[in-house]
């Protein structure tokens, strides 16, 4: 109305407010001494604003207050429904962001009840975030229950590097023990949320972890022992290698510091044999353009695109951020999904294309209706899974998925929007590649090294056979998984919460991770490891603080100088002019599907999360669900 | 109730006020006799505050004042600062006397000397301060002598003039390393012998420069450089949802002085 | 207007907190040094230190050294009160075993200065 007047803190409207709180505590436990919500409890601090000092509550029927039974929606989340206040955010985000209905309300007034009506588990990927979002402690953390209070830990800002989204952090610390881990807000990444492995994978950093140096004895056991002595064994073997064949492989963990320094070693060692465990196809352009291998329009441009289509990729267990940010998009922007690859629950409805190459064949020869549809969007997005082209004919995928984009972007109307998207599932990819590592071990396994480097390379591709007679594997890592089980000498290294790190996203963007915690027992930084074998092989980097190895960074890449920023991809029209590789279609392809299909093969995908005790009792409760009558099974 | 005894009291209230308030202004007996009463018509408004009694500051500033003229050499400023105690600002050279005078003088009696404290102000050039705090047990009352002096020069011991003041000087000497010229046995008190530096200084820092540790191998405790391998334990008030900051900041926080400083000189 | 008051500083006077003039903080500061090295023998044989008497008249000598560069007499005076109370404590066997070796710091490992010998540590 105009003219009104709206008085805020007038004595009639904190009067008022005292009454609504007043209200709201009278169904409320007044239970905070145990409630893991206390100190960072929203009705708690309105209490402390708005309520009274005293309560004039009286069970007149001596009934006690409202209770209501405990509800177990899975493993990661603990329900006390008797403090839920039917705030219902966490129905609100579960339908509108996750893009799941399990939870709703039963009941009217007082016996209303906020749950999943039959009992089965809250099946999302995104199913933590509720825990923030409750403003009182009716849905908190199962792992965290009972074990800190928010004022006593620190809280440090990190970078997540469970996938390749790098959504931003807090990590949770109290007496060098990460006790939880927390989203941090970045608009242009993540916004608010994190994916449940990012949340809740943090035990695994206390488990399987290399706390010593081990070198395998005659008798083939790896046997603990001290520093020098293991940085000596690897001298040795050095001496015996042929340096041309010394070959260094980076894991999808790997920070850019270790992966700076294990290149400039094998460098100056006479090797230029660096690769990655995830393949990348290198026709044409291959890696040389950025624009090749990043996603070009960022993950906030998302959200200006009109339609998205996905090739050989499920979002949603890859980088469930970006996914959450289509859903974002198409249920606001109206925005169109087409898929090509396995038939996934994506949470948002999409046109299906089956998962035959022949389709994506016909798009690109213009046959296809999509090739039409894709000419008429205003800003489409081809949004392509590293996953897809991890196998031979990833170079056909990826050559027919540019030459799609090369037409699509004939017909736009914008020159400066990008067509071409890659969306990576290692945080340490698009980095390694900024680097000038090679992708995929394929070169590697031609080469047969003498001598072989894993940087945190736990995802079993490599065996024996592939390299050369008696060579020696060294593994610097933080966990003892595959890559250690391979090598003669293991290096315990730290893990991302352990270490000031850099990670580029699949933006690009490069981030900055801090410390939390200092590494268990004798485990130190990786790019320290590096530094120190350096010096004992007689070739020194120059590198003796952090600020010294990212100043060899800022050399390589400007990139890696600005980190928290994209720089903008150029040469993408020149990136697809060049042809210098005929790729011939020979004979069938296989179906072009992802790896990870179910929610089931998202919670354990790396070392971290394969010690994690709490992603196993969710790969245990999501098989028990699947088995319930009641709960809806996954598509597929 | 209060305004009921106020009521009771009041006819006893105004009876000492003519026998004793007309008497002699100047000294402290009368003062505190009437400390213990109230003032009439006033009515505390907020018990847990201290409430000052405007009539008891109005006599301590006058006995403030009569110290300050009987030994204008030495007392430099004296104020009535936020509890209705008065504090007396000295040169370092006038501790015996006034002290003696404060002790001996039959309208003070401050016979007994219940502390000597330290403060380290580092940014003045006299950076350590020393107060006397003094107590009449004749006249139920307390006054502080405030004193100051730097690193290295002396201050005089009042051990002739208090017994009780030889610990306390001790003390401050080893807390902050003030030199108490004459002090009879003026050696450490508090910390560990070998023990090097002043802790109570404000440029020491709080984890100390050495820690100490028993060593198996020399079968002894040694000393070493620290090295904070433990962490510090840090509390963090904000919760994590700032959700409404400006019912964070209480308002009219700036704490306002109470009495302006008064110079009486 | 400034020069007068640096003039005024330069010649500001002090209370002295022993010696009024250089010859007798330097009489104190021998005769200090003296006394402790004619209890040298006796502190050792008292606690039974693990040193020879040499070793303990050349560690006072030394600390007695380190503060050579001192010129302000009250400085002077307030380390020769330090040393005396010092020598009072060792003196009267006041002291430990354990505080009169503290002089000789021979525990304590001088810090990793180069990257290797860091990282080996553990150290930052």
């Amino acid at each position: 109305m105009k003219g009104m007047k709206v008085k805020t803190d007038s004595p009639v409207t904190r009067k008022a407010r005292e009454g609504v709180m007043e209200f709201l505590l009278v169904n409320h436990p007044l239970d905070c001494p145990i409630c893991d919500q206390g100190g960072e409890c929203d009705l708690q601090d309105q209490s402390m604003a708005f309520g009274s000092d005293r309560s004039r509550f009286t069970d007149n029927a001596f009934t006690g207050k409202r209770a209501v039974e405990d509800k177990n929606i899975g493993p990661l989340i603990k329900t006390i429904m008797t403090r839920c206040i039917h705030c219902t955010r966490c129905i609100r985000f579960a339908s509108e962001v996750a893009g799941v209905d399990d939870l709703g309300t039963s009941g009217r007034g007082s016996d209303m009840q906020v749950g999943t009506y039959v009992e089965k588990m809250f099946k999302s990927e995104l199913s933590g975030n509720v825990i923030d979002l409750c403003p009182v402690g009716a849905l908190t953390s199962k792992p965290y229950a009972f074990t800190t209070r928010p004022w006593e830990t620190r809280r440090i800002e990190s970078i997540d590097v469970m996938d390749a989204v790098g959504s931003n952090i807090v990590v949770s610390m109290r007496t060098n023990e990460v006790m939880r881990i927390l989203p941090r807000l970045n608009e242009d990444i993540n916004e608010e949320w994190i994916s449940d492995k990012s949340r809740f994978a943090y035990d695994g950093l206390k488990r399987q972890r290399l706390t010593t140096p081990f070198v395998r004895n005659n008798s083939g056991e790896l046997v603990a022992t001290d520093w020098e002595t293991a940085l000596f064994d690897i001298a040795q073997r050095v001496k015996d290698a042929n340096p041309a064949t010394i070959a260094g492989v980076a894991g999808g963990q790997a920070d850019l510091e270790a992966m700076v320094c294990l290149k400039d070693m094998i460098n100056r060692l006479g090797s230029e044999v660096l690769c990655t465990e995830e393949a990348f196809p290198m026709i044409n352009s291959g890696t040389d353009f950025r624009s090749n291998y990043v996603m070009n329009t960022t993950i906030a441009g998302i959200e200006e695109s009109d339609l998205v289509f996905l090739v050989g990729t499920n979002p949603r267990l890859e980088g469930s951020l970006v996914n959450a940010r289509i859903r974002k998009s198409w249920v606001h922007n109206e925005m169109c999904v087409v898929l090509l690859g396995a038939p996934v629950d994506l949470s948002y409805d999409y046109q299906y294309l089956g998962d035959s190459f022949s389709v994506l064949k016909e798009i690109a020869d213009g046959s296809h209706p999509i090739a039409k549809a894709l000419a008429d969007a205003d800003k489409p997005m081809i949004i392509l899974g590293s996953d897809a082209i991890q196998h031979n004919n990833g170079s056909l995928i990826l050559d027919t998925v540019k030459r799609i984009a090369k037409n699509t972007k004939k017909s736009l109307n914008h020159p400066d929007w990008k067509v071409f998207n890659v969306l990576h599932r290692n945080a340490s990819q698009v980095g390694a590649l900024d680097m000038g590592y090679k992708p995929g071990m394929d070169s590697l396994k031609c080469d047969k090294p003498s001598l072989l480097f894993l940087l945190g390379a736990d995802a079993d591709k490599l065996n024996n056979d592939d390299l050369h007679g008696n060579a020696g594997v060294i593994y610097i890592g933080s966990h003892g998984d595959a890559g250690a089980q391979m090598a003669d000498v293991v290096l315990p290294a730290a893990a991302y919460t352990e270490k000031d790190a850099m990670y580029v996203n699949t933006e690009g963007r490069a981030q900055v991770g801090r410390q939390a915690v200092s590494p268990p027992g004798m485990a130190r930084h990786d790019w320290k490891i590096i530094r120190a074998l350096s010096e004992i092989l007689g070739v020194s980097l120059p590198y003796d603080k952090l600020s010294d190895v990212r100043g060899r960074l800022a050399e390589i890449s400007p990139t890696f100088d600005r980190p928290g920023r994209v720089e903008e991809t150029g040469f993408d029209n020149v990136s697809d002019d060049v042809t210098i590789d005929k790729i011939t279609h020979t004979g069938a392809t296989a179906p072009v599907v992802p790896a990870l299909l179910k929610l089931r093969d998202f919670y354990m995908t790396d070392p971290i999360s394969r010690s994690s005790l709490t992603m196993a009792k969710c790969v245990q409760a999501y098989d028990e669900a699947e088995a319930n009558p009641y709960s809806k099974p996954e598509a597929i | 109730m209060a305004s009921r005894l106020s009521r009771f009291i009041r006819p006893i209230a105004s009876t000492l006020n003519h026998k004793y308030g007309g008497a002699s202004s100047r000294t402290l007996g009368c003062i505190q006799r009437f400390a213990s009463f109230g003032v009439e018509g006033e009515t505390p408004k907020k018990p847990t505050v201290a409430s000052h009694n405007p009539l008891v500051r109005q006599r301590l500033r006058d006995f403030g004042a009569y110290i300050a003229e009987c030994m204008p050499k030495y007392v430099q400023q004296v104020n009535v600062p936020y509890h209705d105690e008065l504090e007396v600002c000295i040169h370092p050279d006038g501790i015996i006397p006034v002290l003696s005078f404060l002790k001996d003088h039959t309208n003070a009696q401050f016979l007994s000397l219940s502390d000597i404290a330290g403060v380290d102000k580092p940014m003045l050039e006299n950076r350590f301060e020393i107060a006397y705090i003094l107590l009449s047990l004749q006249f139920n009352s307390r006054i502080i002598v405030k004193t100051y002096t730097d690193e290295l020069t002396p201050i005089d011991s009042a051990c002739s003039v208090f017994q009780a003041a030889n610990w306390y000087e001790r003390e401050v000497w080893d807390m902050y390393g003030v030199f108490f010229a004459n002090h009879p046995d003026l050696r450490r008190i508090l910390t560990d012998y070998g023990f090097e530096g002043h802790p109570f200084r404000k440029d020491f820092p709080l984890s100390g420069y050495v820690e100490v540790r028993y060593d198996d191998e020399v079968k002894r405790v040694v000393v070493e450089p620290i090295e904070l391998t433990q962490e510090f334990r840090k509390f963090e008030a904000n919760t994590p949802w700032e959700t409404f900051p400006q019912f964070r900041q209480i308002e009219g926080d700036v704490q306002k002085p109470m009495n302006p400083p008064e110079e009486k000189k | 207007m400034a020069s007068p008051r640096i003039v005024q500083q330069g010649i500001k006077q002090v209370k002295p907190l022993m010696s009024v003039d250089r010859t007798e903080a330097r009489r104190r500061v021998l005769n200090l040094y003296k006394a402790w090295y004619r209890q040298i023998p006796y502190v050792v044989k008292d606690f039974y230190l693990p040193i020879t008497v040499k070793m303990g008249r050349d560690k006072v000598r030394e600390l007695f050294l380190k503060n050579k560069h001192v010129t302000d007499i009250r400085i002077i005076d307030m380390l020769v009160i330090k040393g005396q109370m010092d020598l009072v404590e060792t003196a009267n066997i006041w002291k430990q075993r354990n505080h009169v070796m503290m002089f000789f710091k021979d525990t304590v490992n001088p810090k990793p200065k180069d990257f290797l010998s860091k990282f080996y540590e553990g150290q930052e």
